[in-house]
């Protein structure tokens, strides 16, 4: 059970945007994130720089452009929350999970590096999963 | 109205909409527990996180749905959110509230269950005899350690045999869908572990694991259980799992579909029930 954080921003979006730069003034580029990242793997990206590549995770939550390795990397996160603790940067409040997942979202509407996904069918398709299991009740209480 | 800790909001997200019985599974032991439960979600309560191609469009959704939990702390004295899935929890922890003004606290399901698991033990009346590989992800412990949570309560119930799974990347199977080869991985060295074990069972902890995993069910004569289906199964309680069915071939009732509409029915849900499973036959 959490206390949520209070709030730093009027919108979610206002959030992003002032985290982004101040997450990435944090971050020192070191690589231990990405290290200690099980995807690095999947992608067959053992071999990149890991400085280089975090490097380019701090270009993206600024909003610049980034190399392709950081790019390929931040799209892949599936949120594994290893990076989280092998940052020797938490202590001074980098949370890298979110910074990478700042930086997923730079790369999708800033420097659009990464190609918008979007399943135009999943909230209609959840619809008609509601419709044939749920009570009328459930449906007007529930959703 | 004034908070009280025993009145909570139980937002179940957008994709269990899915699995209707595993939500009202999960109602059930929360009232068990001693809860006052009123249950949300579907896109009315999105959190938005599967929208970040559309910043502006999540950040109102976001907006809009701690806005209603606002209202439900101030106007029903539910004080506090209570988390199916970890998407929605990290969501809300790490993007939506420093966002957003919010004014109620935030738990998963299993840590309610938990720390009340003294009202639960004693209607864990029905031994479950089943020797059970849990199916792990490594993702969502950075905000609750649920893999040991469900494992405590499981635990508990008499009969039933604990295995450890192995731990997956990612926080459930739906984040691993994105990366080549990465979902087909972990549902094969999770029903490697269950063979070598000798399991009768796997139980899932996540609906989009349950979704992919349940498909198995009976294969090498293991069976596929949510967590909260072993649970309700050691109170007696009839499980049944209408979307397992329909990945095995079952179709939904003509009235359902009927109600439902069929055209939508069959453009937008049979495809994916009658998907193949991720892991051949043969596997």
């Amino acid at each position: 059970m959490a206390q949520l954080p209070p709030a730093r921003a009027a919108t979610t979006e206002d959030f992003l945007a002032q985290s982004g730069p101040e997450l990435a003034a944090l971050c020192t580029a070191c690589g231990a994130c990405f290290n200690a990242c099980p995807m690095v793997d999947h992608l067959d990206l053992r071999g990149a720089d890991p400085q280089a590549t975090t490097d380019g995770l701090r270009r993206l939550a600024t909003g610049q452009s980034a190399p392709q390795e950081t790019v390929s990397w931040v799209g892949a996160c599936t949120k594994s929350g290893l990076c989280v603790t092998a940052c020797p940067e938490q202590s001074a409040g980098l949370n890298a999970m979110l910074l990478v997942r700042i930086a997923k979202q730079r790369a999708l509407n800033a420097t659009r590096q990464l190609p918008a996904k979007q399943d135009p069918t999943l909230f209609p398709r959840l619809k008609v999963y509601a419709r044939l299991q749920l009570s009328d009740e459930e449906l007007n209480t529930w959703l | 109205m004034a908070l009280t800790e025993d009145r909570v909001t139980f937002w179940f997200g957008c994709n269990m909409l899915r699995h209707a019985e595993m939500i009202r599974l999960s109602i059930m032991l929360l009232e068990r527990a001693g809860y006052d439960v009123n249950t949300v979600g579907g896109p009315a309560y999105c959190c938005g996180t599967a929208h970040d191609h559309q910043l502006h469009a999540a950040s109102n959704m976001a907006g809009r749905t701690v806005s209603r939990f606002n209202e439900a702390a101030e106007k029903d004295g539910r004080g506090m959110v209570v988390t199916w899935c970890p998407s929605c929890h990290m969501h809300m922890s790490d993007i939506m509230a420093p966002g957003n003004a919010a004014r109620f606290d935030i738990a998963h399901i299993t840590e309610l269950l938990a720390d009340r698991a003294d009202r639960l033990v004693p209607l864990l009346k029905v031994p479950v005899r089943r020797r059970v590989l849990l199916h792990r992800h490594m993702g969502f412990a950075t905000h609750v350690a649920v893999n040991d949570r469900v494992a405590s309560l499981l635990s508990r119930i008499e009969g039933l045999v604990l295995v450890e799974g192995p731990a997956h990347p990612g926080h459930m199977c739906s984040a691993l869908a994105t990366v080549p080869g990465a979902l087909k991985k972990a549902a094969s060295e999770t029903w490697s572990a269950a063979i070598a074990n000798h399991v009768d069972t796997v139980c899932t902890i996540f609906h989009p694991c349950h979704r992919e995993l349940v498909v198995l069910d009976g294969r090498n004569d293991i069976g596929v259980r949510n967590w909260v289906q072993l649970v309700a199964e050691a109170m007696g309680v009839n499980a049944s799992d209408a979307y397992r069915d329909w990945r095995k071939g079952a179709a939904p009732d003509i009235a359902a579909i009927e109600r439902a509409d069929p055209s939508r029915y069959q453009s937008l849900v049979e495809p994916e029930i009658r998907n193949a499973p991720i892991l051949p036959a043969d596997n």
